[in-house]
């Protein structure tokens, strides 16, 4: 017998504080699909997405409707293309992502992901097709993420690559002029970059994954807020200690029910089951916003001085609870700080209560980096990757993922709007500190190397 | 075998255990198994009891009432010679779900939803209500832990359920158990 309080609980989890299962994503290796020849490969991965996976957005479907708990997104992602498309042009690249794309709408998943290249120590003839592909690519593509990996703590900074990515993202959002940067908030640059992220932009399957395997992203702000806000309420000494308890505790729930839903997933697709990753994932809605958990616990916004203390502190708990919940957590897991994803970072953002200098002294603890942030179109190329090393440095030296997802808007200047829609939200133009001026240190190129890993002080 | 099952009811209060379970000893009977609930502040018992051979339900059942004067129980005992029903004898695979109704109380709720229940094949193994009274919703709630056979039709049966819903201005929602358990008992 259930006792009501356990009811009671799960059925508010649900209900009312937005818990979702973000993501299943679907993790399909493609190494046995490569060509030489363009038209091959490309049935070949059609065939090969399309068959696996053909069944997962009925699946979920139905395990939706068995557990009452929403399965927002499905996804789809792939060996990295830039490894597995190796002999093809740029050129060709785009067509790999328009078959991708054709694969994605044939199934109904919201996004694929993996038109990456791993580049962290160097650039392959087929990475620097594919990095080269991705402005077009994102631009003609609807549903197609892509990804590069720059660094890393064993590998160091390469600034070659970080600097090319400087000049795609600047050619990626001024294709998209007319959607404010669109095809730049579908492209992330990482630092140290997990195999197995089931969220997007970042999703790919690493070279050392199986044949096909099911991840799921599960998310929870919301949850996280209300179990604070009640705690707080029911306890009159609530302190810091207790409050990381009540994070934990959160955060096992909710690996818990994601560990559920993936692995029947799995089950019914006939296909392993990968990890859960307990991501705190916003979306640009009231009740299911990291930045309201900062209020919460009573800081007067996200970005006043002491944010950077609770983000770590929360953070760890959130990893703490996941890891505890299941022996299978991978991917990002812990607190994503999206700017335009998040309605309070956004407003925040907009006040001018949180600067992108504190951001970035943010994303040193959080589990990914900058990401969705809007930056005026005029933020020169070498800005760009400046932002970009700044954020790598900040992984490899702490040995842990480090990511940005900057979108320079065309035409826009610090403080303007800007739309991209859906789960991609909304928000201001963030300035950059002498934005739009060269950057002889990016042009230098080379590679900063990896840290040395004794004497750490 | 001289098995007997006893029911007591009444306002609860202390020693009503001890007082019916002293009888039984007295009579030489074994309890073989009981369960008791609280409903506000209604006690209510059921046991399982094993005889002596020469002995009867009556005669229990007027030790019972003697011994429990002044504490207006109401006390009865039953010959029980029956084994499990049918249904527990040919039962069929089956699948745990949790109904659950979110809402204010509204007579017939627990007969319409009982009902269509058991028009789908439906076994309730556990029901609760959870009245509160007040605005919150979570207040005021109705559980019905059920066991589903493989073979019903889910989707008649939510479609039958919301429904009712809709008639009585409540959420009904169905969800298989394993979510409770998964979410709740972080600890196995």
């Amino acid at each position: 017998m259930l006792t009501p309080k356990e009811i009671i609980s799960t059925l508010q989890m649900v209900r009312e504080e937005n818990l979702d299962l973000r993501t299943v994503t679907v993790g399909i290796n493609l190494t046995d699909c490569v060509s030489h020849d363009i038209g091959t490969f490309k049935r070949k991965i059609y065939d090969k997405i399309t068959r696996t996976a053909g069944q997962l957005v009925a699946t979920c479907n139905r395990i939706e409707r068995r557990y009452g708990i929403e399965v927002a997104n499905k996804r789809i992602s792939v060996s990295p293309i830039g490894v597995v498309g190796a002999p093809f042009n740029a050129d060709q690249m785009v067509e790999i992502a328009l078959t991708l794309d054709k694969a994605a709408i044939e199934l109904g998943v919201d996004f694929v992901g993996g038109f990456s290249a791993l580049v962290e120590k160097g650039m392959s003839h087929g990475d620097t097709a594919l990095i080269d592909a991705i402005p077009q690519a994102l631009t003609e593509s609807q549903r197609v993420c892509s990804s590069v990996n720059v660094a890393s703590t064993r590998a160091g900074l390469n600034m070659d690559a970080i600097k090319r990515m400087g000049v795609i993202i600047k050619q990626a959002a001024e294709l998209t002029a007319e959607d404010d940067g669109l095809a730049a908030a579908k492209l992330v640059v990482f630092a140290n970059i997990p195999q197995d992220v089931p969220f997007m932009a970042g999703a790919y399957l690493g070279i050392g994954e199986a044949d096909a395997v099911v991840s799921v992203g599960v998310s929870g702000p919301g949850v996280v807020k209300a179990a604070l806000e009640r705690a707080m309420a029911e306890e009159d000494n609530l302190d810091l200690s207790r409050a990381a308890d009540v994070i934990k505790q959160t955060a096992a729930r909710l690996t818990r029910a994601g560990e559920l839903v993936g692995r029947e997933v799995a089950q019914i697709l006939g296909l392993p089951f990968g990890i859960v990753d307990l991501s705190l994932a916003p979306t640009p809605n009231e009740n299911d916003s990291v930045g309201e958990i900062f209020e919460a616990i009573g800081l007067p916004a996200i970005g006043a001085p002491g944010s950077t203390a609770f983000l770590a502190m929360l953070n760890d708990a959130v990893k703490k609870g996941g890891a505890f919940a299941s022996s299978h957590v991978g991917g990002l897991s812990g607190a994503f700080i999206p700017v335009c994803e998040d309605l309070t970072i956004a407003r925040s953002a907009a006040e001018g209560t949180l600067a992108l200098e504190k951001l970035e002294a943010m994303t040193a603890v959080c589990s990914v980096g900058l990401d969705m942030i809007a930056l005026p179109g005029d933020t020169s190329a070498e800005m760009l990757s400046a932002i970009i090393a700044d954020e790598m440095a900040i992984g490899v030296i702490n040995k842990k993922t480090t990511a940005a997802r900057l979108i320079p808007a065309p035409g826009k200047q610090a403080g303007d709007h800007v739309v991209f829609g859906g789960l991609l939200g909304e928000g201001p133009v963030m300035a950059v500190n002498m934005g739009n001026q060269e950057n002889r240190f990016v042009r230098l190129g080379g590679r900063i190397p990896a840290p040395i890993q004794s004497l750490v002080n | 075998m001289n098995k007997v099952l006893i029911s007591v009811l009444g306002s609860d209060q202390p020693g009503i255990m001890a007082r019916v379970a002293s009888v039984i000893q007295q009579h030489n009977g074994n309890i073989e198994n009981l369960s008791q609930t609280l409903l506000d502040n209604v006690f209510g018992a059921l046991l399982m009891a094993n005889l002596a051979d020469d002995d009867s339900a009556e005669n229990l059942q007027l030790s019972l009432q003697q011994q429990t004067q002044g504490m207006n129980l109401y006390i009865r005992v039953h010959p029980w010679q029956a084994g499990p029903s049918d249904w527990h004898q040919n039962k069929p695979e089956t699948q745990p779900y949790i109904v659950t109704a979110i809402g204010p109380d509204r007579q017939g709720l627990v007969a319409e939803i009982a009902g269509e229940l058991f028009r789908h094949g439906v076994n309730i193994t556990n029901i609760q209500a959870i009245f509160k009274g007040g605005k919150n919703p979570m207040d005021n709630l109705m559980v019905f832990e059920v066991d589903v056979p493989r073979a019903a039709l889910m989707n008649d049966l939510r479609d039958a359920l919301d429904a009712i819903a809709a008639r009585l201005e409540l959420e009904i929602n169905v969800q298989h158990r394993k979510i409770f358990e998964s979410v709740s008992n972080i600890l196995n």
